[in-house]
């Protein structure tokens, strides 16, 4: 078995070496059938990366021992779906699933586009081959994910805390979205190598960009979410450089997904475009490499290993050609128009990219920062919590804002006079939501208070919009209000999904600003019998109890929990110790107010011998709505992506108006 | 070619707002950043035997050594660090008070922020962070008395 495997990522090694060198010789002699047959060898490479995937699947599941990475990733005991979830728990498993992410996407954007776009397509194939070529030589040459050994009696088994649902769709989301980036390099490459940087690339791979971005913004959420009930210190995001590698890629194509329409409305920003591609792709591959490598500190230490050096000298490789093929084709790049006013719609957008970035910059400084003094001073320094903090406020909430006033603006020159008119409702009612709260008390947190304020603006914006809409549909002869709705939405997926996108992220910076800003948090020993308070909240410690599970002895500390006369019934917060992993867990106590959107978070810290526990005690406001932010994010994300005929036809169109150009 | 450097210089001339912008936020950003760097929050982080003699706030990285002692919600706990791969003869004393994570044992990889008192590291309460053996695969520590 582990033969086959080994023989069927030599066959893609193989495979994909070839797309590279054919597909690059195909294309500049302009041969057809030599660039045909490597665009087969990419889609073969696919099936034979398949095939070595289910035999790795078939030995995790086999519990085969005699492969080092089952043995060292599962035990007999493991429940089916960890042991699944095992192919992408260690590196070679996760190399060898992004591998077949890799070549699944490639062979799968080459084939959607092979018709319209067919002059691109000869030189997207060898760049996607040569990605391919890189990763399959990491699986074969380097790290193996087949390598044998003599079979022990049974596995490692999994760290505890991993045993749990989100990581069987956290860790590949990511790869999803990390890998999802290279379509757009690859097509944004491969058009600068045709000579045909037109508005062609970005229109194939809108959707993957979308794709992966919604794959990247979902994974992310779900690993807070893990995070926040499972890791059990109160928090979600603790601005690790892991967490951060996930984080900046995604504001990148954020920003992508934003200048992309400036490009194919108005022609604008096209070397802007491209550099934000190719900084997107080469932070993915960074992400890898600070994950892997093991340069700076972070709580998420995974296997490291000598991949390091290969992933530096690839993004190395990969900054530079890509650079080098921009400069050489910069002239082309110009664009035929220009900003005409910096209040527009146009500036609103590069205002919103130029934000963007420079909050994706401010987190790369800070996660290569002990490298850099490292380097300089002799001495790693490291950024804290108060460093990311203050960036996030100060390029996030003009972000926020801009939510609110990028869809509402005219394009190219916004009036004075149509701007009081446009933004009269939101300016009042961000106004008087800021007014009421200052009453209420959120003056407390100035940045807080900001951000509701904002969220107000951009809600209120956005809400007009749809209702502008929806009037619109209804006065053109739609029957209801209803189908007024359904069809606008229908018509314009990827506007209003976009609205929609925008109203989670309002979610999660209200839930971010609630659960952080206003916030209030509470310790104390308790002994059986006494209470504490924390905010508007009292908790009497009644009992400790003992449970004896499988793996596992659970500790729990019941406590009842009232809010002002209102008794709201027991809360239990504890810990598991397991017994074969030696490791202790934190399991907290979280009660969530289905109304408002808060939750009281329980840690028992200290369990002492004589039966008194030292609890620490958070009242997080809002902070459902981070959760809420998802779905929505999600649902937003599904509406953009939807496919629609009608774009389809209108793109087919426009395309035919500027002529498509004489195939090879 | 002529068309090309004609939109080019037209393209170049009439973007004056793009580029004061682009350049005002790079300006900003480079500001701020050399700022919060130089002057804000950042922390040396430092091996156990490079402690000696230095008493600013510095970050501790290193391994627990045992015996683990104390309350960390009582006068602290009490242990040594030694340097990651370094020999026991590396190890300082370190008081600990505040929440500890649950990965933290005798043997575990971990990181506090404090300063040296008379010869004792005294950590920031709060502030340790512990770090996963590696992912999947729990090590078993033979030395671990816990």
């Amino acid at each position: 078995m582990p033969e086959l495997g080994r023989a069927a990522l030599l066959v893609t090694l193989g495979l994909v070496t070839y797309a590279l060198v054919a597909g690059a010789a195909g294309a500049h002699l302009g041969r057809r059938r030599l660039a045909v047959s490597a665009q087969n060898a990419l889609v073969a490479a696919f099936f034979s990366t398949l095939v070595a995937s289910a035999v790795l699947l078939a030995a995790l599941l086999r519990n085969d021992f005699s492969f080092t990475y089952v043995a060292r990733t599962t035990s007999e005991a493991l429940p089916t779906a960890y042991t699944i979830s095992a192919f992408w728990g260690g590196q070679e498993g996760s190399l060898l699933l992004w591998l077949l992410f890799l070549t699944g996407f490639g062979a799968a954007a080459v084939r959607l586009n092979r018709q319209w776009a067919r002059d691109l397509i000869v030189w997207v194939v060898p760049v996607f081959a040569g990605v391919a070529v890189f990763f399959s030589f990491l699986v074969v040459a380097v790290a193996s994910p087949f390598a044998t050994q003599v079979a022990p009696a049974d596995g490692a088994g999994m760290t505890p805390s991993l045993q749990n649902p989100y990581m069987l769709a956290h860790p590949p989301l990511l790869y999803l979205g990390y890998v999802g980036l290279t379509v757009p390099f690859a097509f944004c490459l491969g058009a600068l190598l045709a000579g045909r940087p037109d508005e062609r690339w970005l229109i194939a791979t809108r959707r993957w960009t979308l794709f992966a971005w919604a794959a990247l913004g979902v994974g992310q959420l779900l690993g807070a979410h893990w995070a926040y009930v499972e890791v059990g210190w109160g928090g979600y995001y603790a601005w690790d450089p892991v967490e951060n590698a996930a984080l900046m890629p995604w504001l990148v194509a954020t920003a992508f997904l934003h200048s992309v329409m400036i490009q194919e409305k108005r022609g604008m920003l096209r070397v802007w475009n491209v550099l934000l591609v190719l900084l997107a792709f080469s932070l993915s591959l960074f992400g890898t490499f600070l994950t892997r490598s093991g340069v700076v500190n972070s709580i998420h230490s995974f296997t490291q290993s000598s991949i390091g050096p290969w992933f530096l000298f690839f993004i190395a490789l990969t900054v530079g050609v890509s650079l080098a093929i921009v400069f050489w084709r910069l002239a082309q790049l110009r664009s035929p128009t220009k900003l005409e006013s910096p209040v527009s719609r146009e500036a609103a957008f590069l205002y919103n990219n130029l934000l963007l970035l420079a909050l994706c910059l401010a987190i790369l400084w800070g996660v290569v920062y002990p490298l850099i003094s490292e380097a300089v001073r002799g001495e790693a320094v490291v950024l804290g919590r108060s460093y990311y903090d203050f960036f996030l406020r100060i390029f996030g909430l003009p972000l926020l804002l801009l939510m609110g006033i990028g869809p509402l603006i005219a394009w190219r020159r916004a009036s004075l006079t149509s701007l009081l008119t446009t933004f009269r409702w939101p300016t009042l009612v961000a106004a008087g939501t800021g007014v009421v709260l200052l009453f209420l008390g959120a003056g407390s947190s100035v940045p807080g208070l900001v951000a509701y304020t904002f969220s107000a603006f951009v809600v209120t914006s956005i809400a007009m919009e749809f209702a502008r809409g929806t009037r619109a549909r209804k006065a053109l002869g739609a029957s209801s209000w209803a189908t007024a709705f359904s069809s606008l939405l229908g018509r314009n997926r990827r506007r209003y999904g976009g609205y929609v996108v925008h109203a989670s992220i309002v979610f999660l910076a209200v839930g971010i600003a609630g659960s952080s800003a206003f916030d209030s948090v509470s310790e104390a020993r308790l002994s059986r019998g006494e209470s504490m308070t924390v905010g508007a909240y009292t908790l009497v410690y009644r009992s400790l109890d003992e449970r004896q599970t499988a793996n596992a002895t659970q500790i729990r500390a019941q406590l009842e929990v009232s809010r002002g006369d209102r008794e709201l019934g027991t809360l239990e917060a504890g810990k598991n110790a397991y017994t074969v992993e030696q490791q202790v867990s934190n399991e907290v106590g979280i009660r969530s107010d289905k109304l408002t959107g808060e939750d009281l978070f329980v840690i028992a810290e200290q369990i002492d011998p004589d039966g008194t526990v030292y609890f620490r005690v958070f009242v997080k406001p809002l902070v459902n709505l981070i959760w809420l932010a998802g779905l929505v994010f999600l649902l937003g994300s599904a509406i953009a992506l939807w496919p629609d005929a009608r774009e389809q036809r209108r793109l087919v169109a426009r395309m035919r108006e500027v002529g498509l150009p004489a195939t090879r | 070619m002529a068309g090309r450097g004609y939109t080019f210089r037209v393209a170049r001339k009439a973007s004056p707002a793009r580029l004061v912008i682009a350049l005002s936020v790079a300006a900003v950003l480079a500001v701020f950043l050399l700022y919060t760097s130089i002057a804000g929050g950042g922390n040396p982080s430092i091996a156990p035997s490079a402690l000696k003699g230095r008493t600013a706030k510095v970050q501790l990285v290193g391994v627990v050594v045992g015996p683990v002692r104390g309350d960390s919600h009582a006068g602290g706990k009490h242990f040594r660090l030694r340097d990651i791969g370094g020999s026991r003869a590396t190890g300082v004393p370190v008081v600990y008070s505040g929440s500890v994570p649950d990965l933290f044992k005798v043997g575990r990889e971990i990181v506090v922020v404090g300063r040296l008192r008379n010869g004792v590291f005294v950590s920031e309460p709060g502030s340790m962070i512990t770090k996963c053996p590696s992912k999947y695969a729990p090590k078993k520590n033979a030395d671990d008395p816990a």
